[in-house]
C-alpha cells in the first residue's frame, strides 16, 4: 500500500486525508495542533463577495480572475468537493452550490455562505420577519443588543428588512462562574434537562411569530439539540457562530477527525513538521521536531495543508522577507508593494494574498513547473484569494484537497 | 453658548497642564483646564514610560539629572500607584566605549543621582535576556510610570480642589483687552457648543501646540520645535528593569518594562506638524537593531505596537535647530509681557514627564510673582487622592485582582485582564468617551491581540449600558479598530502578523464586519 | 526565595514562547480540567496570559489546579509551551509553601522501597478504610485515590533470580528501562516487556536504575528532580554507549525525552544522549514493523478492548504507536478511547482537594471503558492504569500484555 503524508489538520488536511484513505492509501496525518476549524464559523464558504454580494456561488466561481485559486480548481472541482463534504458529515452540512445563504453574524451583519449547519438555516431571513436575539448573560462573546441593532438596520439581499429586538437570559451553564465559555454552554445544552430549563425561562419572553436567534452553543455532540429546543419553545430558532472558540467549528472538526480515524488515517499530532529530504524532484521524507531527536516520515506523496499566516505556514520576518516555512517554496504575490497598507478600512492587505501557485492537480509551481513532482498544496497556502473578505476559504480548501488527493490516487 | 469665569485658564491636558492645574487649584485659585481631546492623548501618552532616575542626564545635562532624581523620589511617593519602582541598569554594550561608565559614575556623584556599579554577572543573573557581552553594569533607581494614570491622578486631585477639567474642548480664540488676556473661547467638540471663559490669566501648557495657542493671543511666534520620537512596545517584559545603554544619549538607547510590555525607544527627528507624526520604516528598523544590542534575539521577539510622540522643545540657539536631542530639556517659561507686551499669559515648554510637577511649580510661581501674590506650592507634600494612597504599582496587580474576582465577574480584555466592572465603571464616568479614551485608562485592547477578542465584547457592553445607540456603538468599534491599526501596521511581522491574520479572520471573515450598514448621518465620536 | 524556580534556564525559553500565543482558545477547549471545574482558569489564562503579569512571583494560586497533563502544549497550533509555563509558575509558587504531601508523593522510590518488602501489610493498610482516612488527614491524599498495587517481588528481584536466558540474541543488546513503578509495582509489565524483547532476539540489559524525578518535577520540586534525572542518565549510560534504551514506562520516557529539558531547563549532554536513545516500548515495536523487521505471526485474540493513549505518551509527539501495533493482531478489535485524559496526571488525582476534579476529568473515559469491555482495558502508563482500573472497575494493562499473549508467551 502506498503511503501519503498529509501535513496540517484544518479543513484542507482533513478532507485530503479522508479522501486519500477512502481511495485506499495509507495515510499519515501530521499536525502541530488540532487544526483551525474551530477558529472559523463552522459553515462552508464558497464565494460570498466579488466584491458585490454573490447569490450563486458556483456561477461566481467560473468568473474569477486568473491567479485566483478557483481559476485552477474550476467549478467542477468545487462541486465534487461540496458533495464529498456532505457525504463526510451528512448531518452537519446542508446547502445548494448554486445559492448562498445569508446568515446573521455576531455583530449583526448578513454573511453569505454556501453550506451551513442545519441549526443555522432559520437565519436565512425573509423580509418582514421578526427576530428576537437572545443573549446569555454569562457568555461574553455574544452581545445580543449589537446583533439586533445592526440586523434591524440592514437591508436584506432581496430587499426589505426584518425587525429585531434583544433580550438576555441568565441561564447557568455551570455553577460557580459567570464567565462561561461557549464550550461550557454547548456541553450544558447537550443535556436535555438543561434545555428544558432554558426553554422554560425563555418561552414566556417570546412573542408570537418571532424567530429566535441564539449563539451557536446549542449542543456539541447532540445533533438534535437545536431541533428539540425549537420544539420546546414552539418557535423556529437559529444559531449564530461565535468568534473562537467556535462550537460550530468544533463540531465540524470533531466530525471530520472521527471520520478520518474510522477511515484508518494515522494521526500524529503535537509536533511541528520542520524539515524534509528530497531525491531530485521528489520529496522523500519530512521530519517532525520531536525532542530530543527528530522523527522522519517517508512517503510516496505529500499534501501540504499547513495554512497561511494565521497558522505559521507563511511568515514574514522583521526585515519584511516572506517565506513558506517548511519547504521554502516559491511564493506568489510577495513582490507586491506595499504588502501592508495603513488604512484598516482600505481593503484587504495584499500580504494575505501571498501564497504558492498550483496547477490543476494542485502541484506547487515554481517558474511554471512543479517544484516537486509529488508535493501538492491544499487550502490557505494557495495564493491569490482574499478569503476572509470574499468568503472563499472553505471552498478553496475543500476543493484543492479533493483535487490533490484524487490526482495522487491516480498516480499511485 | 456657555459662560464661565475663573481666575486662571490652563490650556493643555498633558502632564504639564494637569500638573499646573493641580498646583493652581491647590494654591486657591479658581481654574479650568481645557484640552482639545482626552487627557494625556498627546505627548504624555506617547512616551516610553520611563520615570528617570536622572542617570540619563548625569553627563549631558547635570541640572536635569538632579531635578530628575529629586522628582523621581517625590512622584514615587505622591503618585505611588502610577509608578513602578523597577530599578534600572546602565550597561556598556559589547561595542560601546567602557570609559563612558567612569564619566557616568563621576557625573552621578556630582549630581546626587544614586548609582553604583555592579558585577556584570549579577546583572545577567537578574536579567537573563540581556546581552551576555555587556562589559559594565551600573544600577540606578529608574522606575516606570503610566503617563495616563499620572495625568488623571493630577486632574482628579485638581478637581478635589475645585478645578474644572474640560476635555474635548478646543480653544478657538483668546480675547485680549488693552494688552491683557480677558477671555478664552472654546468649542465643546462633543456637542458643538461654544464656551467663553472670562479670565485674568492663561497658562499655556499645550506642549508642541503651544506656538499655536500663543499665536491666538496675538503673541509673536513661539518657536516650539516638535521632536518626533518613535517607540515600539514588545509583547511581554523582555526585562524587568529599565535597561539603558551606558553611552552619550542616542537613539534606541533604552528598553523600559511598563505594565505587561517592554518598550524600546526612541528616535528624535525634527518635524513641522505635531499632529502628523509618521512612524517611518527605517526608524522602526533602527529600533529593532538597537534592541538586538540590548537583548539578543530582539528581532524574533514579538513587536506589538508602535507610536510616535512629539517632544515640546523650545528653540534654543545654542545648538542647531535640526538636532533637537541636544537642546535643553530644562524647562523654559516664556513671559509674554516682556516679549510681546501681553499681560496675563505665560507659555511653558521643554521639560520632561519626570519633572512635570516641578515644571508646574515653576510656572505657577512665575504667575504668582506677576500677580504680586505669595502663595506657596504644596504639590510635593500631599499624596494624590487615589493612586497616592496605596503602595507602588506592581505588574502582578491585575493578576492578583482577577484571582479574587474571576468567578464573580467577566474578563472582557483577556490580554490585559480588564474586567467587565472596570469597563462599565469607566464608561459611566466617561459616557461620551471613545473606546480609545477608555483604553488609556483601562489598557483595553493594548495586549497581544490588539483588540481582536475584546473590542466586540466592549462594543456590545457599551451598547447594552444604554449610554450610546447602535450607530454610535458601531462607529466606535470601527474607529477603535482603525486606530489600533495605525500603531500596528508599521511594525507588523512575525508573531504579530500571525495575530493580525487571526484577527482579520474573525472580523472580516467570521463577523463580516466590512458589510455592516453605514450610519445614516455622520456620527460625532 | 520565591524566584528559585526562575533560575532554571528553561524558563526563559518557555517564557519566550508566550509570544506565539494568538489567543485562539484552542488550548482552552481541549483542557480536561477546565472542562470540569471553574476553579481552574484554563491553560491560556494561567499560561501565556498570566505569564505576562508575572515578575518572579506567582500570585495566581489557582494555577495549582492545572494537572500538568500537557494537553494544552500538545494542541497549541502556535507552539506555545503552555504546560511548561504553568509547571514553572507552580514551581515558583511552591518554593514558598510546599505541602508535606507533595514532597512525599514526589519521592516515588522511597514509597516503593517502603512498600515492597511488607507488601501484604501495605496492601492491607491501603485497603483499610480507617487507615486511609488517617492518611488522608495527615498527608492529604484522598481516601479513594488509586494507589499502586504492592507486589511481593520487585522486577529486579525477578530479573536477577531467574535462570539466565541462553540466547542466541541475533539482534544484539538493548537496554531496558522500567521506571520506579515498573520496578516495584508494575512488575508484570516489566517482565512481559523483557520476555517480548528476548523473544524477538534481543539481549536485554537492565542496569540498576533510580527514579527519573518526574513526580518531584510535577510537584514543583525542581532541584531534587534534576538531581534524580541526571543520576538516572548515568545509570542508563553505564549499560553501554550506543545502545537503544527501550522503556515500558511512558511517563518516565517523557521526562527523559523532553520534560526535564523543557520544564526544568536541564542542559546536560547526558540527558540529551539518553533522551535521544530512549524509545517507548510500543514505539520500538512500531519502528521495527515500519522497517519490516517485526514478526507478525500473532495468534488471534478474539476480543474487543478499549485503549487509552496517556497524555504523557501523546505529548511525545509520536502518535499512538500501540494502536498501530495492536492492529496487527488478528481478531483483536482495539477501540481508541478518544478521551483527553484519565484525570490522574501523575500524582494530581491522588490529592485530596483534586480528587473530585480528577474523577470528573476521567469520567468520559471510565464510561467509555465500561461500555467497551468488562474484561480488559489497555493504557501505556502506570498511574493512568491504576486510575482507570480503580474508577472503571475494569482490569487495565499495558499493551505489551496482549503482544506477549499474541506471541504465545502467555
Amino acid at each position: 500500500m502506498s503511503r501519503v503524508v498529509v501535513i496540517g489538520s484544518g479543513l484542507a488536511g482533513l478532507v485530503a486525508a479522508n479522501r486519500l484513505a477512502d481511495g485506499g492509501a495509507d495515510v499519515v496525518l501530521l499536525s502541530k495542533g488540532i487544526g483551525g476549524l474551530q477558529l472559523g464559523q463552522g459553515t462552508v464558504d464558497v464565494l460570498g463577495y466579488t466584491p458585490e454580494r454573490v447569490t450563486n456561488p458556483i456561477k461566481a466561481v467560473t468568473k474569477v480572475d486568473k491567479g485566483h485559486p478557483y481559476a485552477a480548481i474550476g467549478a467542477q472541482g468545487v462541486l465534487t468537493a461540496l458533495s464529498y463534504l456532505k457525504e463526510l458529515v451528512p448531518d452537519l452540512l446542508v446547502g445548494d452550490p448554486e445559492a448562498n445563504y445569508h446568515l446573521p453574524t455576531a455583530v449583526g451583519a448578513l454573511r453569505p455562505t454556501c453550506l451551513a449547519q442545519p441549526s443555522m438555516l432559520a437565519g436565512n431571513l425573509k423580509a418582514g420577519s421578526a427576530v428576537v436575539v437572545v443573549g446569555l448573560r454569562r457568555l461574553k462573546d455574544f452581545q445580543p443588543e449589537l446583533v439586533a441593532g445592526n440586523l434591524a438596520r440592514t437591508e436584506l439581499p432581496d430587499g426589505g428588512r426584518v425587525s429585531a429586538r434583544a433580550i438576555n437570559v441568565d441561564a447557568v451553564a455551570r455553577e460557580g462562574e459567570i464567565d462561561s465559555s461557549g464550550l461550557v454552554f454547548a456541553n450544558a445544552f447537550d443535556d436535555p434537562a438543561f434545555r428544558a430549563r432554558f426553554a422554560a425561562m425563555l418561552a414566556p419572553q417570546l412573542n408570537d411569530g418571532e424567530i429566535v436567534a441564539l449563539p451557536a452553543v446549542i449542543g456539541l455532540k447532540d445533533r438534535q439539540a437545536h431541533q428539540d429546543l425549537s420544539t420546546q419553545l414552539g418557535h423556529p430558532i437559529f444559531e449564530i457562530p461565535l468568534p473562537p472558540p467556535s462550537v460550530a467549528g468544533l463540531r465540524l472538526n470533531q466530525a471530520l477527525n472521527a471520520r478520518a480515524q474510522a477511515a484508518g488515517v494515522r494521526m500524529v499530532s503535537g509536533v511541528r513538521t520542520v524539515g524534509f529530504t528530497a531525491d531530485g524532484d521528489r520529496i522523500r521524507s519530512v521530519r517532525n521536531a520531536t525532542v530530543p531527536a527528530e522523527r522522519e516520515y517517508r512517503a510516496d506523496a505529500f499534501v501540504l495543508a499547513t495554512g497561511g499566516f494565521e497558522a505559521g505556514a507563511l511568515s514574514m520576518d522583521s526585515y519584511g522577507t516572506v517565506t513558506e516555512t517548511l519547504f521554502g517554496l516559491p511564493l506568489v504575490g510577495a513582490e507586491n508593494t506595499p504588502l501592508i497598507h495603513g488604512d484598516y478600512w482600505g481593503g484587504e492587505q495584499p500580504i494575505f494574498r501571498v501564497g504558492v501557485a498550483v496547477d490543476p492537480q494542485m502541484r506547487v509551481l515554481g517558474n511554471g513547473q512543479p517544484v516537486y513532482a509529488n508535493l501538492r498544496a491544499a487550502g490557505d497556502l494557495i495564493a491569490g484569494s482574499s478569503r476572509w473578505s470574499e468568503k472563499s476559504g472553505d471552498g478553496i480548501a475543500a476543493a484543492s484537497a479533493v483535487l490533490a488527493a484524487d490526482s495522487i490516487l491516480k498516480e499511485l | 453658548m456657555r459662560k464661565l469665569a475663573v481666575d486662571v485658564v490652563v490650556i493643555g491636558g498633558g502632564s504639564t497642564g494637569a500638573g499646573v492645574v493641580r498646583d493652581v487649584a491647590m494654591r486657591g485659585y479658581s481654574t479650568v483646564l481645557l484640552e482639545r481631546a482626552d487627557l494625556g492623548q498627546g505627548t504624555t501618552g506617547r512616551f516610553h514610560g520611563l520615570l528617570h532616575s536622572g542617570g540619563r542626564y548625569v553627563v549631558s545635562d547635570p541640572l536635569s539629572a538632579t531635578e530628575c532624581a529629586q522628582e523621581n523620589a517625590i512622584l514615587s511617593r505622591i503618585q505611588a500607584g502610577a509608578v513602578e519602582m523597577t530599578g534600572g541598569y546602565f550597561v556598556t554594550g559589547p561595542d560601546d566605549d567602557p570609559s563612558f561608565a567612569d564619566k557616568f559614575l563621576a557625573g552621578a556623584a556630582a549630581t546626587g543621582v544614586p548609582a553604583q556599579e555592579i558585577p556584570v554577572a549579577e546583572a545577567l543573573r537578574n536579567e537573563p535576556r540581556l546581552n551576555r557581552g555587556i562589559k559594565r553594569a551600573i544600577e540606578v533607581l529608574d522606575g516606570t510610570v503610566d503617563g495616563w494614570q499620572l495625568v488623571w491622578g493630577a486632574a482628579n486631585s485638581a478637581r478635589h480642589y475645585g478645578a474644572q477639567i474640560l476635555t474635548y474642548h478646543k480653544v478657538t480664540k483668546i480675547d485680549t483687552v488693552d494688552g491683557h488676556v480677558a477671555a478664552v473661547h472654546c468649542t465643546d467638540l462633543k456637542n458643538g457648543e461654544d464656551v467663553v471663559i472670562e479670565t485674568g490669566f492663561v497658562l499655556n501648557c499645550a506642549g508642541p501646540w503651544a506656538g499655536q495657542i500663543a499665536a491666538m493671543a496675538g503673541a509673536h511666534p513661539v518657536d516650539v520645535i516638535p521632536g518626533r520620537g518613535i517607540m515600539v512596545a514588545m509583547s511581554h517584559r523582555l526585562v524587568n528593569r529599565v535597561v539603558n545603554r551606558c553611552i552619550y544619549p542616542a537613539d534606541g538607547d533604552i528598553l523600559v518594562p511598563v505594565h505587561t510590555v517592554s518598550i524600546i525607544g526612541t528616535t528624535d527627528v525634527k518635524v513641522d506638524d505635531p499632529d502628523n507624526l509618521a512612524i517611518e520604516a527605517n526608524e522602526v528598523q533602527q529600533m529593532f537593531d538597537a534592541g538586538e544590542v540590548l537583548v539578543p534575539g530582539f528581532r524574533k521577539a514579538r513587536a506589538l505596537h508602535a507610536w510616535a510622540g512629539a517632544r515640546p522643545l523650545i528653540k534654543d540657539n545654542r545648538v542647531a535647530a535640526t538636532d533637537t536631542r541636544h537642546m535643553s530639556r530644562g524647562m523654559a517659561v516664556i513671559d509674554h509681557t516682556t516679549r510681546d507686551g501681553l499681560d496675563g499669559m505665560l507659555t511653558i515648554g521643554g521639560g520632561k514627564l519626570t519633572t512635570y510637577r516641578l515644571m508646574a511649580e515653576h510656572i505657577v510661581d512665575a504667575m504668582c510673582e506677576k500677580l504680586g501674590e505669595k502663595r506657596v506650592c504644596r504639590t510635593a507634600d500631599e499624596d494624590m487622592p487615589v493612586e497616592g494612597a496605596g503602595p507602588n504599582y506592581v505588574v502582578t496587580h491585575r493578576l492578583h485582582d482577577r484571582e479574587h474576582d474571576r468567578l464573580d465577574d467577566q474578563i472582557i480584555c483577556e490580554c490585559e485582564l480588564m474586567s467587565r466592572k472596570m469597563f462599565t465603571d469607566a464608561l459611566a464616568e466617561q459616557p461620551k468617551g471613545t473606546f480609545d479614551d477608555l483604553r488609556r485608562q483601562l489598557r483595553l485592547g493594548m495586549g497581544p491581540c490588539q483588540g481582536g477578542f475584546c473590542s466586540m465584547r466592549a462594543t456590545g457592553i457599551a451598547l447594552a449600558s444604554e449610554h450610546i445607540d447602535i450607530e454610535r456603538a458601531t462607529e466606535l468599534l470601527r474607529l477603535f479598530l482603525k486606530n489600533r491599526w495605525i500603531g500596528l501596521w508599521p511594525i507588523l511581522h512575525g508573531e504579530q502578523l500571525r495575530q493580525t491574520a487571526l484577527d482579520n479572520w474573525i472580523f472580516a471573515g467570521t463577523l463580516d464586519i466590512e458589510h455592516l450598514p453605514a450610519a445614516e448621518s455622520e456620527v460625532v465620536l | 526565595m520565591a524566584t528559585d524556580g526562575l533560575e532554571f534556564a528553561g524558563h526563559s525559553l518557555s517564557r519566550a514562547s508566550l509570544d506565539a500565543c494568538v489567543k485562539c482558545t484552542i488550548c482552552e477547549t481541549q483542557c480536561p480540567v477546565a472542562a470540569v471545574t471553574p476553579l481552574f482558569s484554563g491553560p491560556k489564562y494561567v499560561g501565556p496570559q498570566a505569564e505576562r503579569f508575572r515578575n518572579g512571583e506567582s500570585v495566581d494560586h489557582s494555577l495549582d489546579y492545572c494537572s500538568s497533563c500537557g494537553t494544552c502544549t500538545l494542541v497549541c497550533p502556535q507552539g506555545v509551551q503552555i504546560a511548561e509555563l504553568n509547571s514553572q509558575a507552580r514551581a515558583v509558587m511552591k518554593a514558598d509553601h510546599m505541602p508535606l504531601r507533595d514532597k512525599l508523593i514526589g519521592q516515588t522510590v522511597l514509597m516503593g522501597k517502603v512498600m515492597t518488602p511488607v507488601a501484604p501489610i501495605a496492601k492491607a493498610a491501603l485497603n483499610n478504610k480507617p487507615i486511609r482516612k488517617v492518611m488522608e488527614a495527615v498527608v492529604k491524599v484522598h481516601e479513594d485515590a488509586p494507589m499502586p498495587p504492592p507486589q511481593s517481588q520487585t522486577f529486579e528481584g525477578w530479573f536477577r533470580k531467574r535462570p539466565t536466558p541462553a540466547g542466541p540474541f541475533p539482534r544484539g543488546p538493548v537496554v531496558f528501562f522500567h521506571g520506579c513503578a515498573g520496578g516495584y509495582f508494575e512488575v508484570e509489565t516489566s517482565k512481559k516487556s523483557v520476555e517480548v524483547l528476548e523473544y524477538l532476539g534481543y539481549q536485554v540489559i537492565v542496569p540498576k536504575q533510580g527514579c527519573c524525578g518526574l513526580a518531584q518535577q510535577s510537584n514543583g520540586l525542581f532541584k531534587g528532580a534534576t538531581k534524580d534525572v541526571l543520576k538516572l542518565c548515568d545509570d542508563l549510560r553505564s549499560a553501554g554507549k550506543d545502545l537503544t534504551i527501550v522503556s515500558s514506562s511512558g511517563s518516565c520516557t517523557g521526562m527523559l525525552k523532553h520534560e526535564a529539558h523543557e520544564i526544568m531547563g536541564v542542559e546536560d549532554e547526558r540527558l540529551k544522549d539518553v533522551g535521544t536513545r530512549i524509545v517507548d516500548m510500543m514505539e520500538f515495536l512500531l519502528d521495527l514493523h515500519e522497517a519490516g523487521e517485526l514478526p507478525t505471526d500473532f495468534a488471534p485474540i478474539g476480543m474487543k478492548v478499549p485503549y487509552h493513549a496517556p497524555c504523557q505518551l501523546k505529548s511525545q509527539g509520536i502518535g499512538k504507536p500501540a494502536l498501530e501495533v495492536l492492529r496487527l493482531i488478528p481478531d483483536l478489535e482495539v477501540v481508541d478511547s478518544g478521551a483527553v485524559c484519565c484525570g490522574i496526571a501523575g500524582t494530581y488525582g491522588l490529592k485530596k482537594e483534586k480528587y473530585e476534579v480528577a474523577q470528573a476529568v476521567g469520567k468520559p473515559l471510565f464510561d467509555m471503558v465500561k461500555a467497551t469491555s468488562s474484561e480488559l482495558a489497555l493504557c501505556d502508563t502506570e498511574t493512568c492504569r491504576w486510575q482507570i482500573q480503580k474508577s472503571s472497575g475494569v482490569r487495565t494493562e499495558h499493551p505489551i500484555y496482549l503482544i506477549h499473549r499474541a506471541y504465545g508467551l502467555s
